[in-house]
């Protein structure tokens, strides 16, 4: 069955980060200035305003800042999923995401838990980052 | 910026109906709110000359909203614009017409809002994230944002849904004694916790309504207040704040900058929180006031679950909030009926909900997401 709910558009700006996350990893652009690690991928760093950057993989080990369970249908793919968490994620290396937490009862997801990156291939190009409990 | 303490007066407000509306425009509802404001001031249309409003969800013409209506009311303003805010768009544009005012580009600035959200079908369902979308994750909505802030609020401070519930029975009960709100059947804690989810923590008690309506609100300078037809209720502070970051933010969730927007407002008017006798507090979803509560300091940061109970916030409390119902009860006016109800909460207009003696009120804001905010401290006279 074909995935029918919101991809990634890919550009010159945020290609890299879905291909490394294809590869099974979790890319960020470090500045090549002031060493600010940022996302949501840019063209431009929100710190010193430098264009130069460069990927490199993080440890994709967090925590959750915060979650929540959608209940409600807000987009009809995501209808089957009801009811799905969202969680904000603290990685280790700084930046913050919107993810899921998979791999749990969404009742057993608690602020705080420890998470480590999986990566859900949803299509032949692209795979979802999103995160699974972890231990330490 | 304190210079522009005590300068203007909001001297005319206009609301129309509320609720659903089928076959009425957003143009509609903005022209029907402008018509009452000026007769509430006892003002006449070319007595205006600035025009700032805010496009509806529902009006087809977006940011060129200001010519829209303007050509609707047959006005040419020496001042105008639209301005996108949600929430934070209210405040803003008053705001902008003391500046407006006090810079001498105009004299008299009608500030107009109207929208047919609940017939046209607005959900407010977007997905947040410039770049890659949060759709890709499924975070849909504009509760999800106060939901994620509830959760943490929860997680570190052991605030609880019920808690919550206080905030949603409090704008019920008030909305029960205003005539024009549209959800007016009292409620319990217990009905809001047996409402369904929406988006945990947040039941269906805990989100605003959607409705049709237009408001209108009309500002000039204090000295031409005082000959005009109501009482006057002068602007005593204001302040604005923002934040264009989310994830780049930590504490984003928390809504810091609305401490910065109330700290500027209450720093103009040269009062604190304990010269506010009534407050009405942006509630798109219950967890906002109790963050307001907060950042405003009536209460420490992580203590306005506990502050909220035992009616505190209710009519006879220490605090009335949000005396007319609010964006949950009275109706989602992305705060423009705030504004309304603190104005006349000052003339003493409220009837059954009018706090007696009230002279100062502090009215909220906020906007798309978690990112705009804004504050203004109103006093009698
Ligand atoms: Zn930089």
């Amino acid at each position: 069955m074909s995935y029918n709910k919101p991809l990634p558009e890919l550009d010159d700006v945020n290609r890299p980060f879905w291909e490394a996350a294809h590869q099974g990893r979790l890319c960020l652009q470090k500045c090549s200035d002031c060493d600010h690690v940022r996302y949501p991928v840019s063209h431009v760093c929100p710190n010193c305003l430098s264009y130069d950057s460069e990927w490199t993989e993080v440890s994709g080990k967090g925590e959750v800042y915060s979650y929540i369970v959608f209940h409600q249908k807000y987009n009809a793919a995501f209808e089957g999923d009801l009811p799905y968490n969202v969680a904000l994620i603290q990685l280790d290396e700084g930046p913050r995401m919107i993810s899921n937490v998979t791999g749990v009862a969404n009742d057993a997801v608690k602020v705080g838990d420890r998470v480590q990156v999986t990566f859900d291939r949803v299509t032949d190009e692209i795979s979802i980052p999103r995160f699974t409990p972890a231990e330490g | 910026m304190s210079d522009l303490r005590d300068k203007c007066a909001i001297v005319g407000v206009g609301k129309t109906k509320q609720g659903k509306m089928p076959g009425v425009s957003s143009l509609m509802l903005s022209v029907e709110a402008f018509k009452r404001a000026i007769d509430d001031a006892g003002l006449k249309k070319g007595d205006i000359d600035g025009l700032l409003t805010m496009p509806g969800t529902s009006s087809p013409e977006a940011s060129l909203n200001y010519l829209r209506v303007g050509e609707a009311l047959g006005i040419d303003p020496k001042f105008t614009g639209s301005m996108t805010m949600g929430g934070g768009t209210a405040g803003a544009l008053v705001q902008m017409a003391v500046m407006a005012i006090e810079a001498g580009h105009a004299t008299t600035v009608a500030c107009v809002f109207g929208d047919a959200a609940k017939t046209g079908g607005s959900r407010f369902n977007r997905a947040s994230g410039w770049g890659d979308s949060w759709g890709i994750w499924g975070m849909y909505g504009a509760a999800a944002n106060s939901a994620i802030a509830a959760s943490r609020h929860m997680a570190l401070y052991g605030t609880t849904s019920r808690q919550l519930g206080e905030v949603a029975v409090a704008c019920r009960r008030h909305a029960s004694m205003n005539p024009d709100a549209v959800m007016r059947d009292p409620i319990t804690i217990e009905d809001h916790q047996n409402s369904r989810w929406i988006v945990e923590p947040f039941h269906l008690l805990d989100c605003c309504l959607i409705s049709d309506g237009g408001v209108c609100i009309i500002v000039t300078s204090k000295e031409r207040a005082k000959d005009m037809a109501k009482p006057v209720v002068t602007i005593s502070g204001m302040g604005q704040a923002y934040t264009t970051r989310n994830m780049e933010r930590e504490d984003w969730w928390y809504v810091p900058h609305q401490k910065e927007a109330l700290g500027r407002a209450f720093k103009m008017a040269g009062m604190a929180p304990k010269d506010i006798d009534v407050a009405q507090l942006y509630d798109n979803f219950t967890m906002s006031v109790l963050l307001w509560l907060e950042h405003a300091g009536f209460c420490g940061v992580g203590e306005a679950g506990s502050f909220v109970e035992g009616g505190r916030i209710q009519l006879g409390g220490e605090l009335p909030v949000n005396t007319a119902g609010g964006n949950l009860s009275e109706s989602y006016m992305e705060g423009w009926l705030h504004i309304v109800e603190g104005v006349r909460q000052m003339r003493g207009e409220c009837d059954a909900r009018q706090v007696k003696g009230a002279e100062v009120c502090l009215v909220t804001g906020r906007g798309m997401t978690l990112n705009c905010s804004n504050a203004m401290i109103l006093r009698a006279a």
